[in-house]
């Protein structure tokens, strides 16, 4: 029987990869990636929450998340896409203009 | 609840929208093609108009209530603070008038009446689902302003540091607010706290405070989340640096306030030497401490003075943390008025910087030199406003510090447990004036090898000393800020006044 704790365990999983590739990888988009992982880790632990729980409210949440997320993607996108007009790189050491 | 009650309790949020429409609009249309300067004077002159007009309704119009139990709270407190947040707009906004880094004039005010708006709506939620929408809509605008001059690789890179440092922050709030959510299976701040009072002690509550307290931390620049901001400070175009140390500021520790007596009210424990308990009050103390210790130690080397801000805004938020610390009413109004009166200070200290860097071409100290014969109003706003955050009375820096201390001293009275942390602080605002004195030394006694004088537009000039009778004005008679600030408090939901 898979029960909330399963569900708890997944999310974390999920969400130390998140972590994980935001600290390790070195391209822009996949540390992008990263950081979305870590939202939809924190939605699967929402959703479970909800179901649990018996509330919708988790699930209302969820879909604001969801749509943030989206906006999060449009301004994100165009950030790299601004520093790639500028560098012709999307790698994460090359930002180093600002290092004193 | 009818959607007329909903319009009366949001007039202020929807002029700043109607602003906002109205401000592209107008540069889309009937301004398109024309000096960017006219399209700039517009512009600003719309957001200004928007700014005052809400702060005219809120105060004609005084208005309370709590839309659906809680989720979107109106009350003198959050009126209060929103007049100052739409101030501090409306004089960056005129600041910005000073720059030329963009031809995308709509865009760039529209962008700061955006994150004004989220502003707003997070001093007014008590509801995670409504705290993370209005912080994202604040963020994601304040990404956009800070890498607004595209050109440039530094705000450029600026933007996308600030976005990747505040995507990870979002997503380990959001993480916390999931466990929040599924312990207590509430998602209103208030019903959150009385949940956790039933339930025992869980150690998935300490994760999920320590969650939010990153996600927070970074908001508020404390150490050890304070990565992003010297380079933001430093490589975005310096009205969004100035809206980001001032406007968001006061937001997210308004927030952080609100989340940490409403919904953590059970869950403070203790930050006393001796006696340390499990809680957010040791973790924020922490916080408060390193913040004070990495931001006055690293501004002492600082050569770029926006990147000196970036490191006294960092040791500031230590400061500020103290009231919250407090945890008591009077911490609450020691708090509010120290970020009030930071915004303002550190808003006259970026306007100097914004006219300088434009005249000079460079935010070094060296271009500082010779200030004070080169535009004496300037070097008198920087002398009022950097003395003012060095704490030297009778400034408002020296009364927000005063009040922060004696209000985490009451709230510690009878172990006194806290007094490290104070103690730290004091002993850290001495060194802190030495790097505000090496910037005030550039300007009144070295001398500039061409030291033609800077012209500046009447409309900064204007602004700048306001800010700066401002900061003499609270430091004179702080209780014209603080009297009114209580008396808000108190009339604000009586489950805040502890």
């Amino acid at each position: 029987m898979i029960g909330l704790s399963h569900y708890l365990a997944l999310s974390a999983i999920l969400f130390s990869l998140g972590l994980l590739g935001v600290l390790v990888r070195r391209s822009l988009l996949v540390v992008y990636m990263s950081l979305e992982l870590m939202l939809n880790a924190a939605n699967l632990a929402l959703v479970a929450f909800s179901r649990f729980n018996q509330n919708l409210d988790g699930q209302v949440v969820v879909f604001f998340i969801i749509t943030v997320a989206a906006a999060e993607v449009a301004v994100g996108l165009a950030l790299i896409v601004a520093l790639f007009r500028l560098r012709q790189t999307t790698h994460i050491e090359d930002l180093n203009t600002l290092n004193h | 609840m009818n959607y007329g009650e909903l319009l009366k309790l949001l007039a202020p949020e929807s002029i700043l929208a109607l602003t906002l429409l109205l401000v592209l609009g107008a540069d889309a249309t009937f301004l398109s093609g024309r000096a960017p300067g006219l399209r700039r004077a517009v512009a600003a002159s719309l957001t200004v108009a928007g700014c005052m007009g809400a702060i005219y309704w809120i105060f004609f119009f005084p208005i309370h209530g709590h839309l659906f139990s809680g989720v979107l709270v109106v009350d003198p407190l959050t009126q209060v603070t929103k007049q100052v947040l739409l101030l501090l707009t409306a004089a960056t906004a005129l600041l910005t008038l000073e720059t030329a880094f963009t031809p995308h004039v709509g865009e760039y005010f529209g962008l700061q009446l955006l994150a004004t708006l989220g502003f707003l709506f997070m001093v007014s939620s008590e509801d995670i689902l409504t705290i993370f929408v209005a912080l994202e809509l604040a963020s994601l605008s304040l990404y956009m302003l800070a890498s607004f001059a595209k050109g440039n690789l530094a705000s450029a890179e600026a933007g996308l540091k600030y976005f990747l440092y505040g995507g990870l922050a979002s997503a380990f709030l959001l993480f916390g607010f999931s466990l929040l959510y599924g312990l207590t299976g509430e998602t209103l701040l208030a019903k959150i706290a009385a949940k956790i009072t039933t339930t025992p002690r869980d150690p998935l509550l300490v994760v999920a405070i320590s969650m939010v307290l990153t996600g927070l931390g970074f908001k508020i620049a404390a150490v050890p989340f304070q990565l992003w901001a010297p380079d933001v400070y430093e490589g975005a175009p310096t009205p969004s640096a100035a809206l980001i140390a001032s406007g968001s500021k006061l937001a997210s520790f308004f927030l952080l306030e609100k989340m940490m007596t409403i919904g953590l009210s059970s869950a403070v424990g203790s930050g006393a030497f001796h006696a340390l308990a499990a809680g957010w009050v040791p973790m924020l103390a922490m916080l408060a401490g390193l913040s004070l210790i990495v931001g006055n130690l690293t501004a002492l080397a600082q050569t770029s003075v926006k990147r000196l801000l970036a490191y006294s805004a960092i040791a500031h938020a230590g400061y500020a943390l103290l009231g919250v610390i407090a945890n008591s009413s009077q911490g609450f109004v020691a708090l509010l008025f120290y970020v009030m009166t930071y915004g303002f200070t550190v808003l006259g200290a970026f306007g100097v910087v914004a006219v300088v860097e434009r005249q000079t071409g460079s935010d070094r100290l060296e271009a500082f030199a010779g200030l004070s014969r080169r535009s004496p109003v300037l070097a008198g706003v920087l002398f009022v406003c950097l003395l003012s955050l060095a704490g030297i009375p009778p400034l408002a820096g020296f009364f927000g510090k005063f009040y922060l201390f004696a209000a985490i001293l009451r709230a510690g009275a009878p172990s006194l447990g806290i007094l490290w942390l104070v103690i730290l602080a004091i002993a850290l605002s001495a060194v802190s004036l030495f790097y505000y004195l090496q910037v005030l030394k550039q300007a009144f006694v070295r001398e500039a090898p061409l030291e033609l004088p800077f012209s500046v537009k009447p409309s900064t000039q204007l602004v700048l000393i306001l800010l700066a009778l401002c900061v003499i004005l609270f430091g004179c008679a702080p209780d014209l800020l603080v009297s009114k600030l209580l008396l808000a408090l108190k009339a604000a939901a009586p489950g805040l006044v502890f």
